[in-house]
């Protein structure tokens, strides 16, 4: 599933977050969106999900603007998981799970066979299958964060898009967020994610969206594009980049 | 979680729902038979069962034209009531949320005590009040939707409302003619006492009206706690659905609200102890629906008989429930 932005130009009010922006994402891949604060990376990510209304532009799926599809039909190909979303007090995790299957259903078929699996599928994924009578809002933060990807798993999109899925975690569920996303890249859906460290990203990405200033400054491979050079151009940083000792993926250094 | 299937339809049932309705239900059954058997005079509930199924007993007229009526108002009252909460509360996310604070039964008060106090014909005084209940609950919505009907805004914009037209209805019954004033005021507690048969009738077919209505509210209330984000994300338009769940919500309660006066706190508080005896997120219309149906059959109850022979109004005594009901809510709420 390919998503593209096409001459997008998008704001809150009379500002701009950015004009004229063109980019092309490619399916089945895991890319990652980075840039300083308030680069519009969000921004980006929101009007790829068609959460925010485009000022001019379309974006693309598969070739279909998906602001002339209907919402339901959207929900069905793309999955989104908003920054920090808001739990339902009391609610258990297979119940927000199947909440995932919303798009699937209707008023007069509230549940179906089909949603059943569906839904102890993407708790297995996710591996929440052993919290699922469990109150979301007593889950650990890294707990809560595989119920919500196992919401939009759930889900069964092609295409999935993540608001800094790894921010307020540690280190080691980081790891284990980022570990599942790639998994899911390996079942051939086209994951897009929003990520604040660029080591993490540049060891994850098999593309790399880097932006500043609401601009596409470089984008392409890890390996192609993270440069010092980059590096300066997109945070202000000086760094050194060497070779990951692990993978071999471009590790920046700040000097 | 159950689903059940019809044909092609299925629903989902929260077993643990269905048991609590169930247990709610043989209670509301009960008090409505002890309602028809308690007061002056006593009527063993044998008689009053062979009554009700159309035997002639001597008691006809004080089981079937004067308790009959007023029981099975209580139940439809306390249904519109409990369901109008649990979709205004489940909108607002606010367990605070109710008719009678987010304005509309301010709305209905102030179009009836005009009514009343202009000479008008008994007739107009609930087309009066279930128009007044509408504008103000028109408002309101306008005044929240500015920023997509964010559940805070829509609750203050209620609360504004309801303040400023409860200070109209009071400049409106001391300007008008005492005695006028003295019937806008008993007008505005709600009672069921002298009304029967019509009012049910009203209530009944609204509530069958939208029956198909609640269907699909049962079923959008599932994305109701949800942000907006992961709604739309999930192939919800959440504004419209906030919209439509609340329109709803107000047409029932200012439905009601015209034909009984303001039986407060019923729609307050019956969403919320179904909320907490099937423990789910948010109040279950039907458990909401019986749960309102029992307190308002006791209400009833217990206005006729604790002061008997003097009469209470159903709104006295909810008020005197809620008032203590709504301090717990706020104390527990705190630790």
């Amino acid at each position: 599933m390919k998503l593209t932005a096409q001459d997008l130009t998008v704001g809150y009010g009379p500002r701009s977050v950015f004009s004229n922006l063109d980019l092309s994402l490619p399916s089945s891949a895991l890319t990652v969106i980075v840039g300083p604060n308030a680069c519009g990376k969000s921004t980006l990510l929101r009007t790829l999900a068609r959460l925010l209304p485009v000022r001019h532009g379309s974006v693309l799926l598969d070739g279909a603007d998906i602001h002339s599809l209907p919402t339901r039909e959207v929900a069905r190909l793309l999955g989104v998981l908003p920054q920090s979303p808001l739990v339902p007090e009391g609610v258990t995790v297979a119940d927000l799970v199947g909440r995932g299957r919303q798009p699937h259903q209707s008023w007069w078929q509230q549940w179906s066979e089909h949603d059943g699996v569906a839904v102890r599928e993407a708790m297995g994924q996710a591996g929440v299958a052993d919290l699922a009578r469990r109150p979301v809002d007593q889950l650990s933060g890294g707990q809560r964060q595989r119920v919500w990807i196992a919401m939009t798993l759930a889900q069964q999109t092609e295409a999935l898009l993540l608001d800094e899925p790894t921010t307020f975690l540690d280190l080691a569920h980081q790891v284990e967020v980022l570990d599942l996303l790639r998994r899911m890249r390996d079942d051939g859906r086209t994951v897009i994610a929003v990520l604040h460290d660029l080591n993490q990203a540049a060891r994850y990405a098999d593309h790399l969206v880097a932006m500043r200033d609401g601009k596409v400054v470089a984008a392409g491979p890890p390996r192609e594009i993270v440069t010092a050079d980059l590096v300066r151009d997109v945070f202000g940083l000086d760094c050194v980049v060497v070779p990951c000792p692990v993978t071999g993926a471009p590790l920046v250094v700040p000097a | 979680m159950t689903a059940i299937g019809v044909g092609r339809a299925s629903f989902v049932v929260r077993r643990r729902a269905v048991a609590v309705s169930a247990v709610i239900l043989v209670a509301l059954v009960i008090t409505g038979v002890l309602a028809l058997c308690l007061g002056k005079p006593y009527v063993a509930p044998g008689e009053v069962l062979r009554s009700v199924f159309g035997e002639s007993t001597p008691y006809d007229v004080v089981v079937q034209r004067l308790r009959l009526p007023r029981v099975v108002l209580a139940v439809a009252v306390g249904a519109c009531f409990g369901v109008a909460g649990a979709l205004i509360q489940s909108v607002a996310r606010n367990a605070l949320a109710s008719p009678d604070v987010v304005g509309i039964t301010q709305g209905a008060g102030l179009a009836a005590t005009i009514a009343l106090t202009s000479g008008a014909a008994a007739v107009v005084i609930a087309p009066a009040a279930l128009g007044g209940g509408l504008l103000a609950a028109a408002a309101v919505l306008g005044l929240g939707s500015r920023h997509g009907l964010a559940a805070q805004r829509f609750v203050l914009a209620g609360v504004a409302v309801a303040i400023a037209l409860r200070a109209l209805t009071e400049i409106v019954m001391l300007t008008a003619e005492p005695i006028d004033g003295q019937r806008a005021h008993i007008w505005l507690v709600g009672t069921l006492a002298g009304r029967g048969w019509t009012e049910t009738t009203w209530l009944v077919v609204t509530l069958l009206v939208l029956l198909p209505v609640l269907a699909w509210a049962g079923w959008a209330l599932h994305t109701s706690a949800l942000d907006d984000d992961t709604a739309k994300g999930l192939g919800v338009r959440p504004v419209a659905r906030r919209a439509g769940l609340a329109a709803v919500g107000v047409l029932l309660a200012a439905m009601v609200t015209a034909q009984v006066g303001a039986v407060d706190f019923v729609a307050l508080v019956a969403p919320q102890v179904a909320r907490r005896l099937v423990r789910a997120e948010r109040p279950p219309l039907i458990t909401a629906a019986l749960t309102g149906s029992l307190l308002v059959v006791l209400a009833d109850l217990a206005g006729r008989l604790l002061f008997a022979p003097t009469q209470l109004p159903a709104g006295v005594i909810t008020a005197a429930i809620g008032g203590p009901y709504l301090l717990f809510l706020l104390v527990r709420r705190k630790s």
